[in-house]
């Protein structure tokens, strides 16, 4: 399993010349000149030619491509163009915002779908099930603007239930703030969730095991809970785990319009002003935290079932 | 087994209703709100407005424009009087309050702030011309200042840049005095210091923090930094340390009907802290405001209707709180620009002239800006020197007869053989709007508009690199001259400079020279009038409307007087606690 | 499995899925659907959505069933013709999406070693960026509008579709009768889309209807990000033109597009899943 490990992690190599070439090819190649967006309006061409030598754009591509694999390996992104702050600072700042509004919403959505999956299971057909499914499914069928703009008004500004929009670090403060923007990912998560999971849960209930469990006499919640739920666990944990390196990148929509100054708002920020070292650092984290997570899959698969073995 | 969950996922919304902040009425605090993350406080870089209302509250420059008087006045701010100017326009001398403290930082010895002199204005006007730092204000001085271009360019190859060395063009005198050499008369000179980008920092400090000096604001100015985080909140409180500097005691006419000179002679600021929120999205800013958890919102111009009934009046449901309205002409244009690298434009003034005559004002104005706006005749906005009044342009006004007999002279009958055109903007939902409205009067003569939005970078790069065709854009002045606006159809200025448009008129360029470098008086003033009306007549871009700025505040904020230049504005607001409680009530 | 067992199966499904009414109604709803988009491409009977018939943002009445919009056009017209770009959106990036993710994950599952070495490094890849910059790149490259939408939805919808196809192919080829067809002598490719894939495509079924209602809704994110349709009503321009709409009490514009399009996306979510029941060899009799 050492070696296993040790040859997924290597694999990250690849995988980050990769994601640093699609970027680099994206974004330094094609998009827009950041030179003339961060002087102003009055750049002459003259300052436009000097920045441009200062942030290296007038290097060839290969070495300027080089210098992004360099970056992505040593960790060293150096500055934002746009802000002109420090990029692992600024990411570090982001993250525990975008953090407390994704992982209570994520680890909320998940258990409450994993629970009403095997409601549905266990009444599978009938009336519940299909109420259940109903409405899952159709509170996933808005679209997360809608919610957003309906919920701000609706309940923050004409009940006065939660906060309209802003932030504090602090626990248990910022609770107030991302109580609505986690309802509205709750709202959203449950229809694919709970449709996936009960899948999962259907596909196992009829297996030969569960019969002869049920054949056993065992009561049909003992047979859910002990047979079924442990042996759905590998495609449920597979589903989870992959979703974690994108709670990093936050919620683009929920954080801009309630104000939660996470990772989100600052792609998003990258993205708008051609701001190439912040879009190329969420990039190449967000590839090594996919890797990451994808490995740790792989690792609690052959903790959920001992017959897979990793080679 | 879900119940229990349900009541779990039920006390988590309570728990987090339940901690919300209150209302504070120990001590005078301004709530505001700003559309924009804050990139930092390095008033070399205050191009954005945004940044540049933060550096203004931190940092102070020699002049400043005055609160009250209009049209806008400069007055001394850190400089003691107004400068002694040499017979020749060239040299200006300065001299430099004593007294006034930077604020405490642990980048003086003991922590303790020193005082301001000379030679910190003469360091921080060079800081803008360090090669190394590439200030956004850089075109303020570029060539006008003796020997700074040398010594920038002298500097832009060195390992380290040398301030040691001395500039001819700023020169000190004593440890409160200095004097500013020009290179050639630059009547707007004045104007620039009492822009961000010219205020005063220590040199102490930007050495001290190196790249984090962004972070770390050390002014003289009338608030003090508590925190900052550039995408969510920042945090002020008075200065103590905060010189004698009063609020004005005499105005315009009518601001002594209007309240604005109850607090005349109060030591500044008038309140304790500022809070600045940091709100991206429309719909947030508006229900905070509307909550009375902000206290002043800038509407967005081309969004404001919202507040506004039958383009006057504020609607009821917010009169009734308290909630005020300021409505003034705010110094700007908007127009579409045509580019006139194209030989579509270039020589075909018929053309531009149809289009512009196809365009319907009235009708946008009545869409946009609920009828707000005034519609722009020439390029200069009212209230700027040069701005002619009895100005009408014959082109501007719906004529479809008209555009289509002009249409046809210019060689397109009904649009035919003339391509589709492409109309470029920003991706914002307004700027659709209205790009689907240029497209809508254009096709009424016949001419085919594709609109395309984009990023702010992908237009900027289009201009810069003239492959916009057309393009719609507004421009806000700098400082009050027209020479701003001017420039932005003189030749030599062309793309990527301010000219986007590209637009060449030999006879233009040389009244522009010639006005450029006189002294505000009558005689540049007949040429300003005269360059206004040749930038109607030829039509270089389809002019739209000057905006009108419209800002509502809570029934507690006072002093609030609408200005164009407004870093410095909110030393001089204050809060009625009182009124506050009551109001609140209300809401 | 003969082609007759193949036929059968498909009889059978079609057979379930009828039986079955919410998934009939859904499938009538989504052909409703594919009708009005195919009027409004063809320009025949809807009403009347480009000119400004009366003053702006009027609420619902009689006359104006969801009120007017800005420029006093009439909000149910721009519904009923937003259906247009939403369904073709729907279609054109599943034409992208699934055929990409269809080969590119059969081949790698089929032919293993370093094919599938190299796509799995492609499909890791990409699918560890996040969606967004492609997206945005995308337009970026593409310049804005329809065409772009379609690309930039197309191409990153391609890769789950991808990986599932490469592990069902991977478990298939293992299977005895494409073990007996390459005894009688198939090449790899008959194998492959003769033998393997009609057996897989019950996925690609249910994945298409799925990747069109999630095209339906992605478009409202693009025109939030400024990226969307121009010049043509689309229920996500109107959702983005809320924005600024709400907070003045405008709400049929915002009630009007989600409506339209909660309906569609519902539609597609119960026929999928109705599909996969069907389908699903596993779930079958069950």
């Amino acid at each position: 399993m050492t070696t296993y490990i040790i040859r997924r992690l290597l694999y990250m190599i690849p995988v980050i010349f990769g994601v640093s070439f699609i970027i680099f090819v994206l974004f330094n190649v094609v998009a827009g000149d950041p030179a003339p967006l961060l002087l102003g309006k009055h750049a002459t061409a003259q300052q436009i030619h000097d920045l441009r030598e200062q942030l290296g754009l007038n290097k060839p591509l290969f070495a300027q491509y080089m210098d992004v694999v360099k970056s992505a390996f040593t960790f060293d992104f150096g500055r934002s163009w746009a802000t002109r702050q420090d990029i692992i600072e600024m990411i570090r700042q982001g993250a525990w915002p975008s953090l407390t509004l994704t992982i209570p919403a994520f680890a909320i959505s998940t258990v409450l779908s994993i629970l009403l999956s095997l409601v549905v299971a266990f009444y599978r057909g009938k009336g519940i099930d299909l109420t259940i499914r109903f409405l899952c499914i159709a509170g996933q069928s808005i679209s997360s603007v809608a919610y957003i703009l309906f919920f701000q008004y609706f309940f923050a500004y004409k009940l006065g239930w939660f906060e309209i929009s802003g932030y504090e670090p602090e626990f248990p403060m910022f609770l107030s703030y991302v109580a609505l923007p986690g309802i509205i990912w709750i709202v959203l998560s449950l229809g694919p969730d709970v449709r996936f999971f009960r899948t999962v849960i259907l596909d196992e209930i009829y297996q030969d095991y569960v019969r002869t469990a049920r054949a056993k006499g065992l009561g049909e919640i003992t047979v859910l809970l002990k047979h079924v739920l442990r042996n759905a666990m590998i495609p449920i944990i597979t589903y989870v785990v992959i979703q974690i390196p994108f709670l990093i990148l936050g919620a683009l929509l929920l954080e801009s319009f309630f104000s939660i100054p996470g990772l989100g708002g600052i792609t998003l920020n990258a993205l708008n002003s051609s701001d190439f070292p912040v879009i190329k650092a969420m990039a190449v984290l967000s590839s090594i935290a996919y890797i990451l997570f994808s490995l740790l899959t792989d690792v609690l698969y052959t903790l959920a079932d001992p017959r897979v073995k990793l080679k | 087994m879900s119940t229990r969950l349900i009541s779990l996922v039920f006390a988590f919304m309570i728990a987090a209703v339940g901690c919300s902040r209150e209302q504070n009425f120990d001590e005078k605090v301004l709530n505001l709100i700003t559309p924009q993350k804050i990139k930092g406080f390095d008033p070399i870089y205050a191009a954005d407005l945004y940044a540049s209302n933060e550096i203004g509250k931190v940092y102070e420059g020699l002049l400043e424009f005055h609160y009250l008087k209009r049209p806008y006045e400069l007055t001394p701010n850190l400089a003691e009087s107004m400068p002694e100017v040499s017979a020749d326009g060239l040299t200006y001398t300065f001299k430099v309050k004593k007294g006034v403290m930077f604020q405490d930082s642990k980048a003086f010895p003991n922590g303790k702030g020193r005082e301001l002199k000379a030679d910190d204005f003469i360091y921080s006007i060079r800081r803008m011309a360090d090669p190394k730092l590439q200030s956004t204000g850089w075109w303020l001085l570029d060539g006008k200042i003796a020997g700074l271009n040398e010594w920038r360019d002298k500097n832009a190859n060195a390992e380290k840049v040398n301030y040691d060395e001395a500039v001819e063009g700023l020169k000190k005198i004593d440890d409160y005095t200095f004097q500013f050499k020009l290179t050639k008369p630059f009547p707007q000179f004045l104007y620039a210091l009492a822009m961000p980008f010219t205020f005063a920092v220590a040199k102490e400090v930007v050495e001290h923090h190196g790249q984090e000096f962004q972070n770390y604001p050390v002014g003289t100015g009338p608030f003090k930094l508590e925190y900052f985080d550039n995408s969510n909140r920042i945090v002020y409180h008075r200065n103590p340390t905060f010189r004698e500097k009063f609020y004005p005691s005499e105005g315009e006419a009518t601001d002594e009907a209007a309240g604005l000179l109850a607090d005349a002679g109060k030591k500044l600021p008038l309140v304790d802290k500022v809070i600045v929120n940091i709100v991206v999205e429309s719909q947030p800013q508006w229900l905070n405001f509307q909550k009375g958890s902000a206290d002043l919102l800038g509407v967005p111009k081309d969004n404001f209707d919202q507040a506004i009934v039958g383009g006057k009046n504020l609607h009821p449901d917010m009169a009734k709180k308290g909630i005020r309205l300021s409505m003034v002409n705010a110094l700007d244009t908007t127009y579409v620009a045509f580019n006139h690298t194209d030989p579509l434009f270039k020589d075909n003034i018929k053309l531009r002239q149809a289009m512009s005559l196809a365009y319907d004002h009235v009708e946008s104005n009545k869409l946009f800006y609920n009828n707000t706006a005034t519609i722009a005749q020439s390029i200069i906005p009212p209230g700027i020197s040069g701005h002619k009044k009895e100005y009408k342009n014959p082109y501007i006004g719906r004529n479809l007869e008209m555009a289509k007999k002009l249409l046809k002279e210019a060689g397109y009958p009904d649009g035919k053989g003339l391509p589709e055109l492409n109309y470029e903007t920003v991706g914002s939902t307004v700027s659709r709007q209205q790009g689907e409205f240029f497209a809508k009067n254009m096709a009424d003569i016949g001419i085919k508009i594709r609109i395309s939005t984009n990023t702010w970078p992908e237009l900027v790069k289009k201009t810069n690199t003239k492959t916009a065709q057309m393009f719609g854009i507004a421009w806000g002045a700098d400082y009050p001259d027209a020479e701003n606006f001017f420039g932005l159809l003189f030749g030599p200025n062309e793309s990527p400079g301010s000219n986007s448009s590209n637009y060449k008129n030999p006879t233009f360029d040389k009244i522009f020279a010639q006005a450029s470098i006189m002294q505000d008086g009558p005689e540049r003033t007949a040429l300003y009038e005269q360059l206004y009306e040749m930038a109607g007549n030829e039509v270089p871009w389809i002019y739209g409307m000057h905006r009108t700025s419209v800002t509502v505040y809570q029934g507690w904020v006072k002093n609030y007087k609408y200005i164009e230049f407004n870093h410095t504005q909110v030393q001089y607001l204050n809060a009625d606690l009182e009124a506050k409680k009551e109001l609140l009530k209300k809401f | 499995m003969s082609a007759q067992d193949t036929k059968s199966l498909w009889a059978d499904a079609f057979s379930r899925l009828v039986r079955d009414r919410w998934a009939l109604i859904s499938l009538v709803i989504v052909i409703i659907y594919a009708g009005i988009a195919v009027l409004a491409t063809v320009g025949w009977g809807l009403p009347d959505w480009k000119t400004s018939q009366a003053s702006e943002y009027l609420p619902p009445s009689s006359q104006f069933w969801l009120g007017t919009d800005l420029f006093g056009r009439d909000v149910f017209a721009k519904v009923i013709h937003g259906t247009k770009i939403a369904m073709s959106v729907g279609l054109v990036t599943s034409l992208i999406a699934i055929p990409i993710g269809v080969f590119i994950g059969a081949i790698a599952g089929y032919f293993g070693g370093w094919i599938d070495d190299i796509i799995s490094w492609f499909i890791t890849t990409f699918s560890s960026i996040p969606n967004i910059m492609l997206l945005i790149s995308i337009t970026l490259i593409m310049g804005k509008g329809l065409v772009s939408v379609y690309l930039a939805l197309g191409i990153t919808g391609w890769v789950g579709l991808a990986r599932l196809i490469r592990g069902e192919v991977m478990k298939h080829k293992e299977r005895e009768y494409v073990h007996a067809a390459s005894a009688i002598g198939g090449g790899h490719f008959r194998k492959l889309f003769i033998h393997i894939l009609p057996n897989v495509t019950h996925l690609v079924i249910i994945n298409t209807s799925l990747q069109f209602q999630t095209a339906i809704k992605s478009e409202v994110i693009l025109s939030y990000l400024g990226l969307g349709v121009q010049g043509e009503p689309s229920w996500g321009t109107m959702i983005d033109d809320a924005r600024q709409e709400l907070a003045r009490g405008v709400w049929w514009q915002l009630a009007g597009a989600t409506f339209a399009m909660f309906l569609v996306v519902l539609a597609f979510n119960l026929l999928g899943d109705a599909l996969r029941d069907s389908l699903d060899p596993k779930l079958k009799g069950k």
